[in-house]
């Protein structure tokens, strides 16, 4: 089976809209690391699951070893978020957050959830908003699972295994975040099933057409 | 998208001409062309970002408004773009209210 690729039109509008929830995104955790947040510019795609993995890794890296969590959600739009963080992203974490420099595996897993849990929510959220406002319907809330570790210092290239996604396509948008002075990186990865997709794309092209 | 949706919010009484860039390299032409009385400057952009263009503008005489127009809402970011010359720094998504009222603020409109 296979699915239409964005139009040009519906990609920079997703970009758009990205780019503001992850505004939000990065605006959080600046705020918890009182630190400044650099933001890259969003990529969007729309790729065969089995692409998925390569992708990533095409970001991150092929040959990194990552931190990863994931977190699902359900509502309006379906799919699961993946933050992924670089080797050192959670010593440099615990750093800005005043640990000391022996925090237990526990508290290392806490923390790096805890981050997870405010960019996904920052960027579903402020996508949603969004989208609420272009589609003016009730019923576009989103609800989110607890996050959970998917991996922890493994190769970048076992992160995802389309075997074990039950889609066949996913809407992958991509944002990294890093922090001056530090060798923080981390990528937030949202990825959609072919129905929540085309729900997407019904909403960017009222919203472009509300241009 | 970006650029449609700031078009699409400033004041329809305003008769200026607009042109558009579509990252900071175009911008700064289109500055050097004379065609940036007021400019309004995205941060996140491919090529040449925001904060180059403010500096860029600084080293040529900053000889236009510059009101950023930013997804970034860090209250650092917004301090570093002032610091840089900006008038006015604008929340994305933005509105026609907020532009209205800064062009008046600085008596651009």
């Amino acid at each position: 089976m296979s699915i239409a690729p964005l139009s040009d039109d519906q990609r920079d509008a997703l970009q758009e809209i990205t780019n503001i929830a992850m505004g939000q995104a990065g605006a959080s955790l600046a705020g918890i690391l009182d630190t400044f947040v650099n933001l890259s510019v969003p990529r969007i795609n729309i790729l065969e699951v089995v692409q998925v993995a390569d992708s990533i890794g095409r970001l991150v890296g092929h040959d990194k070893e990552v931190t990863a969590v994931r977190q699902s959600f359900q509502g309006y739009l379906r799919g699961e978020a993946i933050v992924i963080y670089g080797q050192d992203g959670c010593k440099d974490l615990a750093d800005l957050m005043g640990y000391d420099e022996d925090l237990d595996g526990a508290a290392e897993q806490e923390l790096l959830l805890d981050v997870a849990n405010v960019l996904v929510g920052a960027c579903l959220g402020g996508i949603s908003e969004q989208l609420r406002g272009i589609v003016d319907q009730p019923g576009t809330e989103l609800s989110f699972c607890a996050p959970s570790i998917m991996a922890e210092c493994a190769p970048v290239d076992t992160l995802i295994n389309p075997d074990n996604l039950s889609w066949t396509h996913a809407l992958l948008m991509e944002v990294n975040f890093t922090l001056e002075e530090r060798n923080f990186i981390s990528h937030i990865v949202m990825l959609m099933p072919e129905d929540a997709i085309d729900k997407v794309r019904g909403v960017i092209d009222q919203f472009i057409a509300s241009f | 998208m970006a650029r449609k949706m700031l078009i699409k919010a400033l004041p329809a009484s305003w008769d200026v001409e607009i042109s558009q860039a579509g990252n900071g390299v175009e911008a700064m032409e289109a500055y050097r062309a004379g065609k940036a009385a007021v400019m309004f400057l995205d941060l996140t952009m491919p090529v040449m970002d925001g904060y180059q263009v403010l500096e860029a503008l600084q080293s040529e005489d900053l000889n236009s408004f510059v009101i950023v127009i930013s997804a970034d809402i860090q209250p650092i970011a917004q301090q570093r773009v002032k610091d840089l010359g900006a008038i006015a720094f604008v929340k994305k998504p933005v509105t026609s209210e907020v532009l209205e009222e800064v062009l008046r603020k600085y008596g651009v409109l």
